[in-house]
């Protein structure tokens, strides 16, 4: 009996026919039927920024083949980036990591695993005190809970910090010194309501995509969103604005104190909030290093803040006064809702502490912070800083949950929860990312203590600042051991002792947290390519092997094993055998291992297996009298945080002043460490493009991506280029006082710089602009400042 | 951009040049004025200047490449009108293959086969917020005109050729999600097909299947407007009406 529809088959006939036409031709493309091969739809965060975007990840024969936006996911709602529709493309490069490698006589050389894990061990087991790791806001929770327990539970060494550092951490102590515990209280939703949305050197548009869709689609659906850039050169978000407030770099620091005076001034300040909810403070002039500074009176704030006249800060920033005057009648306002939004920008910053602290400070001074739509909210740019960093405490001087290394309470807390024996965690912090490579570039006997370093999922070698002295420093020192856990070759694996391929995103389990409080978690989904393995499995097999060479850290207050897991029978499972990791739900095991840390700072998270279920909750995540999981949105309103007392409204419970009131800070304006000059007359900016994440060792593997933007420029304005006698495509030089770089100019193109000021993406590994840039940091935070510093550009000859 | 394409922008530009030259020239021997001439120099084997060294004073516009040159890729009207293609069939596949080529698989984001840059991001909807022909391009009508910020998905399919930077191969082992070509999408003998994508952020059919839309793709019966009366998703892609909260949220 004849199945198949008539018209059908001369269609398919004449299919055929035409292919093989075309097939004549060069560059065919075969166009099976889709979805032949068993397609498969399953959940996962994406892989690149904090954003915390759920994708669906189609699979099909064991090969990731497509994306689709998740539309169950709360923060994206099926909508995603360029990026992330390409994200499954990220593991497909030709140049995959597929074996262990070994420097010997100058070349990398193909070894075993267990080759590679016993050159670790043996290091560590010969100098334990020197050895360091440098993890990432790309780990996964459960891969930082592992390195954190095995540096500073297992190998008493606090010479463990993470790429964070480079990226959010003043957004951290902005957090810390405003509301004495870190993270937003705010959320996305907030974007969802604002009336207001202010953006402090924040291209939104191009970084943080689809959440910045999230508040100016809400145009096309015919509700009115102000959205004012407030920036140092016009960007694509720009063109969504309806202000654009171009500043002086650093003076973003005197227009939030300009904002605060005309509050004072008109008298517009919310006075009973600040009455009920807030105090003062300011940095002790005695002991200007003690981020805690001392408290000041509401007078002695309102003198502080007498100088700042809209005209004064026009004078600094550049800002029209009466532009000042504006968003001071807005703060002003209690009929709107506003929502600061920041990166980069204020947190690449020598002051990033203080502007930090000088935003969340009018926030509190107008009363915006609290309610739907009113926020002062940091986005962060990797999928996990707040989830395996902030919150897991996989910096020098943090322990899990918030805790301090320096605290001897913390200590012994941590040491219960891990069932070590009293002491074992060393008291005296390490060092922080910028000080960690000083001292790794450092010779041994010129006073270095750091001699094998372990770098995993992250690519210092590109993006520190100031490569030539925090990492090119490495390469002829003898003593000196890199050990780099990645899965594709970068400027990092190019001076790395011994290489290990790593398994990506969904060829492994994970858990991420993102930017709102947000913990997601995702399953393996295809193998990794060749002999990649898991991060999370090498940093157990080399505590195993540490373990049996008989490193007394290795082992428990009862002798055990430090990373023992059983099964649901109760028998021990060697997951530290790669074919036996997978026997049991490694993630799950650490992940529970970790929650109870959690609850310290109302942190709060739910099991595991609620994770499974949902596109991430945010905490804190508390149990309700039925038994189910409770996420909170508003952190410290009565309304929805049931941590808040009854009838308080609003209740900062970890406040600094321990009155559950938060602090509005004074912070002057003060000048950047290097400003152009004679010599070097212009402002170096450095940032991202949309189409390349980061260090662009993923995304310039992308077909789609790469091609859409294949390399690296400079942006400059058209006076300079006029005067410097440089058009589009043109090679110009960048010159610091630290280095030289080639780039091709591009004028009028994505971003327009102010005059005297130029702009480059640092992605690109054969144009390494962090050559060029300033290793000075915050005082508090550490973090250096990318956005700006002095050169001079000249058409290259 | 191909090499053939550039040379011949290359030779059109230097053309426009001497022809500017020359005139320029001829004006200041007419004026006697011994003011120099404000074009820029022809120099032999110069590359194009994208940029215009005598900048307009506004902030966006076209490009030099915009203007002179129609975006290559784009499907001509020629192609796109169905009394033009007697065999629907190899129309429909050569569509298919050409709505492949900008994707990296089925249900991706298509790249940009034109430039950008230089461009407001608002420039997008002139052309394609209700579709439009000019000359033999046609320039589809967005499906999804409610989202604003379009450079957030769609991206230059070339980048920076405007600043001369030459189109590198990238290679990559991915092996996308066939686009749908042609499959057994009916249930029975004369049922209508079932959709063979995904419809979030397509809810617009005649974006590919209507006046602007792709060759062989055009149903006879464009008069009937409610498409989905009678075709309905198909089932390979994970589709479900967006529910905030279900499960993620137990907030009031």
């Amino acid at each position: 009996m004849l199945t198949v529809d008539r018209r059908e088959f001369l269609t398919a006939a004449a299919m055929a026919a035409a292919t093989a036409a075309v097939a004549g031709k060069a560059k065919a493309v075969s166009l099976p039927v889709m979805g032949q091969g068993g397609l498969k739809w399953e959940k996962a965060p994406c892989r690149f920024c904090g954003t915390g975007c759920h994708v669906m990840v189609g699979t099909e024969a064991g090969k990731v083949v497509a994306i689709q936006g998740d539309q169950k996911a709360e923060v994206n709602r099926g909508l995603l980036c360029v990026k992330g529709y390409h994200v499954g493309l990220a593991m497909y490069g030709p140049d995959r990591l597929t074996t262990p490698m070994l420097r010997k006589n100058g070349r990398l050389e193909p070894i075993t695993w267990d080759e590679a894990i016993d050159v670790i061990a043996r290091r560590i087991m010969a100098n334990p005190r020197t050895f360091a790791m440098y993890g990432s806001g790309q780990w996964t929770i459960p891969e930082g809970v592992a390195a954190n327990k095995f540096m500073k539970g297992g190998l008493s060494n606090n010479y463990l910090d993470g790429n964070p550092r480079l990226c959010m951490a003043s957004a951290v102590t902005g957090f810390l010194s405003t509301f004495g515990v870190d993270e937003p209280p705010g959320v996305y939703d907030d974007l969802d309501v604002c009336d207001v949305a202010i953006m402090w050197g924040n291209n939104m548009a191009e970084m943080h995509p689809v959440i910045f869709s999230r508040l100016i689609d809400r145009r096309s659906r015919g509700e009115k969103v102000m959205v004012i850039d407030l920036g140092t050169r016009r960007t694509r978000t720009t063109d969504h604005a309806d202000e654009y407030l171009q500043f002086n770099p650093q003076s973003d620091l005197a227009i939030a104190n300009g904002i605060a005076h005309l509050l004072l001034k008109n008298g517009t300040y919310d006075k009973r909030y600040v009455e009920k909810f807030c105090n003062f403070r300011q940095l002790d002039p005695e002991k200007p290093d003690v981020m805690q500074g001392k408290p000041m009176t509401f007078a002695e704030y309102e003198s502080a803040l007498a100088e700042y006249t809209p005209e004064r800060v026009e004078q600094i920033s550049g800002v029209p006064a009466a532009k000042i005057r504006m968003l001071g009648d807005l703060f002003g306002r209690r009929d709107l809702r506003i929502n600061s939004l920041w990166c980069m920008g204020m947190n690449q910053h020598t002051r990033g502490t203080a502007i930090n602290c000088l935003v969340h400070g009018i926030h509190l001074l107008s009363g915006h912070l609290g309610k739907p739509g009113d926020a002062a909210t940091s986005l962060t740019g990797q999928p996990s800083a707040c989830g395996t960093v902030r919150e897991v405490g996989t910096l020098c001087h943090l322990l899990p949950g918030g805790r301090l290394i320096a605290n001897e309470e913390h200590r012994k807390q941590a040491e219960g929860f891990w069932n070590l024996p009293e002491g074992r965690i060393n008291p005296k912090p390490g060092y922080h990312t910028v000080l960690l490579f000083e001292k790794f570039c450092t010779p041994t006997d010129k006073g270095s203590d750091v001699q094998t370093l372990w770098v995993q999922v992250t690519n210092p070698g590109h993006s520190l600042p100031n490569l030539p002295k925090l990492f090119r420093g490495k390469k002829d020192l003898q003593d000196k051991f890199l050990i780099v856990s990645d899965v594709y070759p970068t400027a990092t694996t190019e001076l790395a002792d011994l290489v290990l391929p790593s398994a990506m995103w969904v060829e492994k389990n994970g858990m991420y947290g993102n930017s709102e409080r947000r913990t997601q978690q995702w399953f393996k989904m295809v193998d990794p390519p060749g002999q990649a393995r898991d991060d999370c499995w090498q940093t157990i097999a080399v505590a195993r092997r540490l373990f049996d060479l008989g490193f007394e850290g290795m082992k428990d207050k009862d002798g055990k094993f430090l990373f023992t897991f059983t099964n649901a029978k109760g028998d021990e499972v060697p997951v530290w055998d790669w074919n036996r990791y997978y026997d049991i739900n490694v993630d799950e095991a650490l992940f529970e291992s970790y929650r109870p840390f959690t609850r310290m700072k109302h942190k709060d998270l739910a099991p595991y297996s609620e994770y499974v279920k949902a596109r991430g909750l945010r905490w804190p995540v508390v149990e309700q009298p039925d038994g189910s999981w409770r996420e909170t949105r508003w952190r410290f309103s009565e309304f929805d945080d049931p941590y808040v007392k009854k009838g308080a409204e609003m209740q900062f419970y970890h406040s600094v002043t321990k009155d559950d009131k938060a602090l509005i800070w004074f912070r002057p304006y003060e000048a950047p460490p290097e400003v152009p000059d004679a010599e070097y007359p212009f402002w170096l900016c450095t940032g991202r493009v949309l189409e390349h994440w980061h260090t662009g060792s993923m995304t310039r593997r992308i077909p789609q991506l790469k091609r859409a933007m294949p390399e690296s420029y400079v942006e400059l304005n058209r006076e300079d280029a006029v005067r410097l006698g440089v058009r589009s495509g043109d090679l110009v030089t960048i010159t610091s006082r630290r280095a030289a770089v080639n780039l091709p100019a591009w004028i009028g193109g994505r971003g327009d710089p102010p005059k005297g000021s130029a702009f480059v993406p640092f992605f690109d590994e054969a144009m390494l602009i962090n050559l060029v840039t300033l290793d000075a940091h915050d005082p508090f935070s550490k973090q250096p400042d990318y956005k700006k510093c002095a050169v001079s550009i000249t058409k290259t000859v | 951009m191909t090499l053939h394409t550039r040379e011949s922008a290359r030779a059109r530009w230097l053309g426009a040049c001497w022809a500017i030259g020359v005139a320029g020239t001829a004006i200041a021997a007419l004026a006697i004025s011994g003011q120099e001439s404000k074009t820029p120099p022809v120099v032999e084997g110069m590359a194009m200047p994208v940029s215009i060294h005598h900048p307009p004073a506004r902030v966006k516009g076209p490009t030099q490449r915009t203007l002179t040159e129609p975006a290559p890729n784009v499907v001509p009207e020629a192609k796109a009108n169905p009394a033009a293609v007697p065999d629907k069939y190899h129309a429909r596949f050569e569509s298919a293959q050409a709505r492949a080529k900008l994707r990296a698989y089925e249900g991706a984001p298509p790249v940009v086969p034109h430039a950008t840059e230089g461009l407001s991001v608002h420039a997008c909807r002139e052309c394609h917020g209700h579709g439009l022909r000019a000359g033999d391009k046609v320039a589809r009508m967005a499906s999804h005109t409610y989202l604003a910020n379009c450079t957030q998905c769609h991206v230059e399919d070339q980048g920076l050729t405007q600043i001369g930077v030459a189109p590198t191969p990238v290679e990559n082992l991915f092996k996308g999600l066939a686009t749908s070509g042609y499959g057994s999408t009916r249930a029975w003998v004369g049922a209508p097909p079932v959709i063979p994508h995904t419809t979030f952020m397509r809810t617009n059919c005649v974006s590919c299947h209507g006046e602007y839309g792709y060759d062989g793709w055009r149903p006879d019966h464009l008069s009937r407007t409610n498409c989905v009366q009678c075709h309905t998703p198909g089932a390979h892609f994970e589709q479900m009406s967006p529910v905030f909260g279900d499960e993620a949220s137990t907030a009031p």
